[in-house]
């Protein structure tokens, strides 16, 4: 036996003040009452004899002895006496309280979560009062809510303020972490007790220590959730989204789930999912429009977990490319610029040129502007130096057309002995990209300074690319350049919070590509070929972008694990008893109290002031027992 | 001061009261309450200089526009009913739970509102074995702010002695008139021949008993010693129900011959425990006794 809080002395100090006080006080509470009265004129002694004298000396020792007993086992009560040795009761318990998004799951009114958290408690409650407890949050993360702790007001705090998170849980990780902060920071032996839904993301079973122990597995009903959806624009028809829909069915019962899309809350496709227990199943769909709003996906189901049933997605208007064409020779241009459904030109005679615009570029077809467009322009064979290539030198007959292909415009751009019969070559190349040349001369150049611009030597429609493919590439690699926010390829993805894994162009380098989030700021990430992999904590819209490519995550939906945990069979289950191996000591102090209590009723039931003036003989707990004696007696 | 002693409220019911005597008195305005007000009969005595408080409807206010100085006409008043208060301020008063002093104060002072309203002479005259400083008003309800003031300097000590202060008053006020006693009546000597002596001498004695619960019924039992809160005398005894009871049936058997003795001599008596408020009090066994009404 060991006291927890007090040593032997300090107790038998303790005892000896307080049962001096008692001793005192009854003393006290045996002497005469003393009072003041207006007047003794009225005041006429009982004819009866005292019922107890009023000498200052023990008088009933019965009732002494059970007030001193009772004192001392409240005392030993509150000195949390228990039973067992000090050294092996110094236990530290890590509580992995699962918090992953598979807890959101209902069962009936409450989630598992609730459910979970009650059993929790109820195993803090079942521990000895010297016991520190850990509580740990688990889903992809594990995330201590207390230190080694043995304040229960707190550890319970800690517990009832969990949150489900929207990751899943990587029960492994959790193990590992709890034996990790009981090396670290234990004091003796403890168990690691896992309590939660017991749906995994690891694809191994964990190993498991010894002193591990499942308190509760609590299930949920049928789910189906959404696991990706993926949106883009039709590669032909501007107007037109394309939606796939990704479902998995986390149940055990094959599911036939109505999927809803709505923009801006207006129906716009919708469609089945057959959907086998396990199984993951597509579904594609499209849409029509040109404005933006916000898209909704749903599946039209009731089950366990709500969140995963729809994904919200913000799309933006589809743009246009407005260019100003000043050319006196217009249908030679035209072919070129109905590339693309996008592009919208307007025809203009050369003599209304102004340099003031809306249009995103502009086209100058050989002639020599008054002033320089404030925008982005396209110079088609310039006269008289009036482009930003300046001087140039005329094209000698059966010049050579070839392309440098390293620069994005001349991206793909392929011709065969195609030979320029007109123009002009530019004498240097200063500040500017050469995109082809004529006989190793510029021909066709670009420079960013001030603005973008794309200086063309000779007429395309004038000479042999006319007849070739890469003239109307060449146009479309321009238009891409100048304006990549138009043409630039972009996807939308919802995926679940955790590792997102985006694929990339090919021989991208790390430095061509930005993981950004909703406030623009750079996050980590790593390149594995063409894969890039980054974490998302929380939920938000994340980007991607890679050369001329951006992909938007929009990582609302949870990460619900698939894989069911089988726990060993030799492994500890449910609450601790509590004489169990572990529990070398026990606690004392209910009983002690109990006993303790039981006392002081019964003094007062026996000595007490009522007892003591409704009878005239002093009671005794031998004359109530000898009492009760000699009536059974005559009972019998 | 009066605030703290009787609230507003309590005050502005207290003005539609009347203090009730049945005896006249010869010589004296007022017998059955017939006339309080000041009127034609009164007489002019003299002039004054006006000082800060006189009543300005006594102002000559002929000699003023003749002077240009305030004078006031003073007036030979014919001699009123006196109602006089002896407050008991013994130690056994303090006694109580609530206290009986605290509860007499109060109760003295709202009599004595109802009087000064109704243009009584009033006088407060504590006692104990003897008299004590009095104090005396009228003239109206402005008057009660000094009254007040005076109750709250009282304390509880001494002993009483009602000889003495039968004697005392006696010699001291010779013009007869209403006598309200409050007092618990407790003295070691006999307290119904000093009162039956002020009755005897021509006062209308109106007495207000005043116990608390504690008084009548103790509530102790055991092993008891009891200190006379006067004279300090301590008995050790034992207590219980019967000896409970007995000391119940000897107080009710005083405060009844004090009773009969007051109505024997053409007086009022009422019995008031401080366990009811002082406002139930006044509008309960004061208007039944036709002490106030």
């Amino acid at each position: 036996m060991f006291f927890l809080n007090l040593s032997l002395a300090e107790f038998s100090a303790l005892f000896a003040v307080l049962g001096g006080a008692v001793v005192a006080l009854y003393l006290l509470d045996r002497s005469r009452k003393r009072i003041k009265v207006a007047t003794l004129r009225f005041w006429t002694p009982s004819e009866k004899p005292p019922e107890a004298r009023h000498s200052r000396k023990i008088q009933q020792p019965w009732s002494l002895l059970l007030q001193m007993l009772g004192l001392l086992l409240l005392l030993a009560a509150l000195g949390q006496l228990r039973w067992g040795s000090p050294e092996r009761s110094l236990r530290d318990h890590v509580l992995l309280l699962d918090t992953s998004a598979w807890m959101n799951a209902r069962d009936g009114r409450r989630t598992i979560l609730d459910q979970t958290k009650t059993d929790a408690v109820t195993w803090v409650r079942s521990l000895p009062a010297s016991d520190r407890i850990l509580v740990v949050r688990t889903d992809a993360l594990s995330t201590p809510a207390t230190v080694f702790e043995t304040n229960r007001g707190l550890v319970e705090e800690a517990i009832k303020s969990s949150k489900a998170s929207a990751s899943a849980l990587q029960l492994t990780q959790a193990v590992d972490f709890a034996r990790q902060m009981q090396r670290l920071h234990g004091r003796g032996q403890g168990e690691i007790v896992y309590t939660g839904s017991g749906r995994i993301a690891d694809k191994e079973a964990a190993a498991l220590p010894k002193n591990f122990r499942l308190l509760t597995l609590r299930k949920a009903g049928e789910n189906v959730g959404l696991r990706k959806v993926a949106l883009r624009r039709g590669a032909s028809d501007g107007e037109l989204w394309e939606v796939f829909v990704t479902a998995h069915n986390y149940g055990t019962q094959p599911r036939k789930i109505p999927v809803a899309l709505a923009y801006g809350h207006a129906p716009v496709a919708s469609g089945l999912l057959d959907l086998a227990p396990g199984a993951d199943q597509n579904g594609r769909y499209e849409f029509r429009t040109k404005a933006g709003g916000e898209l909704e996906v749903r599946l039209i189901v009731n089950d366990a977990i709500e969140a995963d049933n729809h994904a919200i997605f913000e799309l933006p208007a589809q743009r246009l490319l407005e260019v100003d064409v000043y050319s006196d020779q217009p249908d030679l241009l035209r072919p070129f610029l109905a590339i693309h459904p996008w592009i919208k030109p307007k025809f203009m005679p050369t003599n209304s040129y102004t340099p003031e615009t809306k249009a995103s570029v502009v086209i100058l077809d050989h002639f020599n502007p008054s002033a320089p467009p404030k925008t982005q322009a396209i110079y088609i064979e310039p006269v008289g130096g009036g482009s930003p290539a300046g001087a140039a030198t005329p094209i000698t007959s059966g010049m050579k057309l070839s392309w440098r292909n390293e620069h994005p415009i001349a991206e793909g751009l392929r011709t065969g002995d195609v030979r320029l019969e007109r123009g002009e070559v530019f004498a240097s190349t200063g500040n500017f990209s050469v995109i082809a040349q004529a006989d190793g001369k510029p021909v066709i150049v670009t420079t960013t300074e001030p603005r973008k611009a794309v200086v063309l030597g000779f007429h395309p429609a004038k000479s042999q690319l006319r007849y070739e493919l890469a003239a109307p590439l060449l146009f479309a690699n321009i238009f891409k350049w100048l304006t990549p926010e138009v043409f630039g390829q972009k996807e939308w993805n919802g995926e679940s919070i955790g590792m997102v894994r985006a694929l990339v162009d090919n021989n991208l380098k790390p430095e061509n590509i930005k993981v950004l989030n909703d406030g623009g700021v750079a996050l980590p990430f790593t390149l594995e070929g063409n894969k890039v992999q980054f974490f998302a904590g929380n939920e938000g819209m994340f980007r991607v972008v890679a050369g001329g490519r951006e992909q938007v995550y929009s990582l609302t939906l949870p990460e619900v694990a698939e894989t069911t945990w089988e726990p060993p069979k030799d492994v500890r289950r449910g609450l601790p008893s509590m004489f169990a191996g572990g529990a070398s000591s026990y606690d004392l102090w209910q009983w002690l109290a109990l006993a303790g209590g039981l006392c002081l009723l019964l003094d007062w039931l026996w000595f007490g002031r009522i007892k003591l003036h409704s009878s005239v003989a002093t009671p005794s707990p031998l004359n109530a027992v000898s009492r009760w004696v000699s009536g059974w007696r005559k009972a019998a | 001061m009066a605030e703290a002693l009787i609230d507003r409220q309590f005050l502005e019911r207290l003005e539609r009261l009347t203090i009730h005597w049945q005896k006249s008195f010869q010589g004296l305005v007022g017998g059955h309450n017939a006339s309080r007000f000041s009127g034609s009969g009164q007489e002019f005595l003299d002039h004054r200089g006006f000082h800060q408080g006189d009543d300005l409807r006594a102002v000559n206010w002929r000699a003023y526009m003749r002077l240009e100085r305030l004078i006031l006409k003073l007036f030979q008043v014919e001699p009123r009913v006196p109602v006089r208060f002896l407050l008991d301020t013994s130690s056994s008063m303090a006694t109580g739970d609530p206290d009986k002093f605290e509860y007499a104060r109060k109760l003295a002072a709202a009599l004595c509102y109802v009087g000064l309203v109704r243009l009584e002479t009033i006088l407060i005259q504590p006692f104990r074995d003897g008299l004590l400083d009095p104090i005396s008003a009228g003239g109206g309800r402005h008057r009660f702010q000094p009254i007040a003031e005076f109750m709250q300097g009282l304390k509880a000590d001494g002993r009483t002695d009602f000889l003495q202060v039968s004697r005392k008053f006696l010699a001291e006020y010779p013009q007869r008139g209403l006598l309200i006693i409050i007092s618990d009546f407790l003295d070691d000597r006999d307290a119904e021949k000093p009162l039956q002596y002020l009755a005897d001498f021509g006062h209308e004695i109106f007495l207000i008993h005043l116990w608390s619960e504690q008084d009548r019924r103790p509530p102790w039992t055991g092993e008891l010693e009891v200190e006379d809160a006067e004279t300090g005398q301590i008995s050790k005894m034992n207590f219980d129900d019967e000896a409970r009871d007995a000391y119940t049936a000897s107080f009710d058997a005083y405060a009844g011959a004090v009773r009969q003795m007051a109505l024997r001599k053409g007086g009022k008596y009422v019995g008031v425990s401080t366990s009811i408020p002082v406002e139930e009090a006044i509008f309960g066994p004061l208007m039944l006794a036709r002490g106030i009404y």
